[in-house]
């Protein structure tokens, strides 16, 4: 038994096992002690059979930012757990594994792709190890001294479905509440946070927290020699009250206390469960207060669903929708009409790995300038990243204040690391949120839509008493009609494009960017969204050897220049490093034209899973040790 | 005394003399007047081509927004605030071309939508191309071959999608064409009038000739009762709406071919999920008090208590 300040656990079985639900109950129980806790899950574009993991990190003494390797824990559902991610456990770690896999080799299991069964069945060969579960457990006990842990599968959840009377074709939804339950076992959390974990998820089907506390009985009489074999910490960080959540709940909760009260959205991956978690809440009352109601409209296509955020935001609701890639891509049209008659909406964005339908359920952040200049003609956009779940809530927040105030779009650029990772983090604070709506009319004779008198011309909603209006895709005046003199296109194009100057003089430094680490470091980092994470760990790791500096860019069009500038002012060029989730490292390019600062060195992932800390950190010293200028990640299954 | 409002802007009109939409114009602009629609409460919403220039031209709220998109923009301003009456106004290119799978969805949704179908075959601003209601074979003056596309039926089209009122009028009868729009205006649900209209230009096939020798009226016959009037009749009079939809060609039926209130409104629907939707609705619900958050911190834990966790010392 060892105990450590950190458990880092892949939880890994076919989709459709219920590892998410095993994600939930973890990340519940875990938070319920005190712990903080962090997971990606990483997922197949499938139903059911392929190959899902959870990676985790549980810390006892912050709320963690990055996953890395190897773990300690490695918990599996079925064999193919054990192959692709073997590689992955620590030293004196644990390997969890179903008794009934022993004899499989890697050739009987279906579900892996060829390309990945060779990759593993040449590593294995390497190693002398014969692929299958009972050479690859033997390898890990006696070469990295890791505990093997059996548990009978089948045997424990026969004894349930025959205690509880359970049609036996329902036994696999056992699974999820073994492997939580033999986790929790091993790393020496309490009866009570495991019941609590349960009790949380299943508090509308009851009976099944009986049961999962029954298995978790029978588990516990298997493997009670294990307990607390990688025991981690008792947690002290300083929170009395957490909120754990995925990326996508976290700005689901925050559109609905920013006011949106038209959702539109067409189903895709990882930009769907948003418009889900909204829909679940669209009429409540708190204490007498209406929160709502709010339309969540699943409509025909991407199309349909941002020009029916338009037309609600013409007739006052603060509207968005949210996609992907693909989505955004038809979404475009809309936005450039957006552009052309000065309407409010918000574009939730999440990147997955292009191009085409590209790695539908993986992460990527390749899409920047996709949201920085998709649209024809030239208008005014804001795109705005956020970095993590507490950013992404009040950035949220933000994102409305600032379509409303200067009357554009404004597209909110996340990621799919972001959109399905679970972490604990601090109950946000509601007396940060500010809403501003911008400059109302709300009667008036002669109202010109698109008074030309100011950069803003005070708006008025469809329906707005005495008020007619017009709007077109067309070059127009005042009124809205359809013009095509030159000395009103001169004007009216001009406005349109010069609002973006009151973005960049108005927004707040803190809504721009970021900077954290050193005052006077050896290297700036510069990076934007997901990256956020693993550079503040990076840089906090490296510090006593390399002094750096993180950059986390939210703002990222209208650029902002002069604060950039006066960032890297004092750097050598040749020390600013650009990192993101791409193989262009397409940030440098933005900074390249909005400051004329080339960055030369990168750090490049392009694989569609997430940076990890171990492959940051020999990036980092690649770069500053042997001088390297392009690194490219690869790490994780 | 008040002076009466004028339903037309004071704009030149820029269609083609002749052109089939100033009769469509004249029968929006008198049912308006009829009706007394309010103007500020009133949205014509329109796609692009010729037709799709009327909000310019009548003196109510308009949104003149893009090709094939009419129906999701109208969509969006009616669900966010159900008080708006909405019509929406496109050529048959616009939608029934790129705009297809919106029609089709305001039919499911059965929203209380108005949508006024300019229908003349041809893409006129761009210069006379097949449209998809111009017949197979057909070679009208600007194609250089017959058209090899088939046509959709719109009407058809419009009862399989389910929308609850659909009729068809012809530009040039204008008071039958006023009278449709008031009915569909004051119909509860999606109204769909396929409108006849020639294009002067670039359709020498189907003329203002052509039409006033073919179309006729079904009101004519005194048996046609298009509207369903108790549910149980529903399947019976869309069945003979759909058998009358065929008719095309020697003989055009113009008027009302099927109308159902008996089916749920979106409106009505969201009802039943969203309290006092459509009286509280995404335009007029409370969502900041002085700037701030509806909600207290306490009201805000209280809501999203499944994701917090108290940590258990």
């Amino acid at each position: 038994m060892f105990v450590l300040k950190e458990i880092g656990i892949i939880l890994g079985g076919p989709q459709g096992a219920g590892l998410e639900t095993s994600m939930a109950i973890l990340g519940r129980a875990l938070t319920r002690k005190g712990y903080g806790v962090i997971a990606d899950r990483e997922y197949f574009s499938n139903i059911t059979g392929r190959h899902s993991y959870i990676h985790m990190l549980i810390s006892s003494t912050k709320l963690p930012r990055s996953l890395g390797y190897p773990v300690e824990i490695l918990a599996s559902i079925d064999a193919e757990t054990v192959f692709t991610h073997f590689k992955d456990v620590a030293e004196k770690g644990v390997v969890i594994y179903d008794k009934n896999q022993l004899d499989k080799n890697i050739d009987n299991v279906p579900s892996m792709e060829d390309y990945t069964r060779e990759r593993i069945k040449i590593i294995l060969a390497r190693l002398g190890v014969n692929p299958t579960i009972e050479n690859i457990v033997s390898y890990l006990e006696k070469e990295r001294n890791v505990v093997p842990i059996e548990i009978d599968f089948i045997s424990i959840i026969r004894k349930i479905t025959e205690r509880f009377k359970i049609d036996p074709r329902q036994a696999s939804r056992y699974v999820s509440g073994l492997i939580v339950s033999a986790i929790s076992i091993v790393i020496g959390l309490e009866e009570k946070f495991v019941r609590y974990g349960f009790e949380q998820q299943f508090r509308e089907r009851r009976h099944l927290i009986e049961h999962n506390m029954a298995l978790y009985e029978l588990v516990y009489d298997s493997i009670a020699t294990f307990r607390n074999i990688v025991k981690v910490d008792a947690p002290r960080i300083a929170l009395n009250k957490l909120m754990i959540l995925t990326g996508n709940d976290a700005i689901a909760i925050a559109k609905i206390i920013a006011g949106v009260r038209y959702q539109s959205y067409y189903p895709i991956t990882p930009a769907a469960d948003e418009s889900f978690t909204i829909e679940k809440y669209e009429y409540n009352e708190v204490n007498g207060k209406a929160v709502g109601p709010i339309v969540v409209m699943q409509t025909e296509d991407e199309i349909a669903a941002i020009c029916s955020a338009i037309g609600a935001s013409l007739s006052g609701s603060r509207s968005s929708t949210a996609t992907s890639g693909p989505g955004f891509d038809l979404m475009v049209e809309g936005i450039s009409f957006a552009g052309a008659n000065e309407v409010p909406v918000v574009i939730t964005y999440y990147q997955r790995g292009g191009p085409s339908t590209g790695q539908p359920t993986r992460g990527s952040q390749s899409d920047l300038m996709n949201a920085v200049f998709a649209a024809h003609g030239e208008f005014t956009r804001v795109v705005l990243s956020s970095g993590d779940h507490v950013e992404a809530f009040h950035d949220t927040v933000e994102a409305f204040n600032i379509a409303e105030k200067y009357q554009v779009p404004v597209i909110h650029l996340l990621d799919k690391f972001l959109a399905n990772m679970i972490a604990s983090v601090p109950v946000p604070d509601i007396d940060r949120v500010k809403i501003e709506r911008g400059k109302i009319v709300f009667s008036r004779s002669n109202y010109k839509r698109f008074d030309l008198s100011n950069l803003i011309s005070p708006r008025a909603y469809l329906g707005a008493d005495n008020i007619v209006m017009w709007h077109s895709g067309d070059e127009h005046d005042e009124y809205g009609h359809i013009v095509e003199d030159p000395e009103n296109r001169l004007k009216m194009y001009s406005k349109r494009i010069e609002k973006m100057k009151l973005v960049l003089e108005e927004t707040p430094s803190d809504i721009k960017m970021g900077v954290y680490g050193d005052k006077n470091p050896d290297y700036i980092i510069v990076g934007w969204g997901s990256v956020k994470g693993v550079a503040l760990d990076a840089i906090e790791m490296l510090g006593d050897r390399i002094k750096l500096c993180y950059i986390n860019m939210k703002l990222l069009w209208p650029f902002p220049q002069k604060e950039f500038l006066e960032i890297v002012k004092d750097i050598p060029r040749d020390r600013i490093i650009a990192v993101e989730h791409s193989h262009g490292v397409n940030i440098a390019s933005l900074i390249a034209m909005s400051t004329g600062i080339t960055i030369d060195r990168k750090i490049a992932k392009f694989t569609g899973r997430p940076i990890t800390l171990n492959e940051f950190i020999e990036a980092i010293e690649k770069i500053v040790y042997r001088n390297e200028k392009r690194v490219v990640l690869a790490y994780g299954a | 005394m008040e002076r009466k409002w004028d339903y037309k802007t004071s704009l030149w009109v820029d269609w083609c003399p002749g052109c089939g939409n100033f009769g469509i114009l004249t029968a929006v602009v008198k049912a308006f007047e009829e009706l007394g629609l309010d103007p500020s409460k009133t949205v014509i919403v329109s796609g692009i081509g010729c037709s799709s220039k009327i909000p310019h031209f009548v003196n109510v709220n308009g949104v003149h927004t893009l090709h094939g998109r009419a129906i999701p923009f109208a969509m969006g301003i009616k669900l966010a605030n159900p008080e708006l009456t909405v019509i929406v106004h496109g050529g048959d290119g616009d939608l029934l071309g790129i705009g297809a799978g919106h029609f089709v969805a305001l039919g499911r949704r059965n929203l209380d939508i108005v949508v006024i179908m300019h229908n003349n075959g041809v893409y006129g601003l761009t210069k006379g191309q097949a449209s998809p209601t111009l017949p197979l074979g057909v070679k009208t003056k600007a194609l250089a071959k017959p058209n090899i596309q088939q046509a959709v039926n719109p009407i058809l089209l419009a009862l399989a999608s389910g929308y609850t009122f659909v009729a068809r009028g012809y530009a040039f009868e204008s008071t039958h064409l006023k009278n449709l729009i008031k009915m569909a205006i004051k119909h509860r649900g999606a109204a769909f009038i396929d409108v006849l209209q020639p294009c002067i230009t670039f359709n020498d096939v189907f003329t203002a000739e052509f039409y006033r020798k073919a179309i006729y009226k079904l009101d004519d016959d005194p048996s046609w009762d298009p509207v369903v009037r108790k549910p149980e009749e529903a399947r019976e009079k869309l069945l003979k709406s759909i058998e009358k939809s065929l008719e095309w060609g020697d003989r055009i039926p113009i008027g009302v071919f099927y109308v159902n209130e008996y089916v749920l409104t979106f409106e009505e629907r969201l009802n039943k999920r969203l309290y006092k939707y459509p009286a509280i609705n995404p335009s007029n619900a409370a969502i900041e008090i002085n700037g701030k958050s509806i909600l207290s911190q306490q009201e805000f834990e209280e809501l999203f208590k499944d994701y917090i966790v108290v940590v258990e010392r």
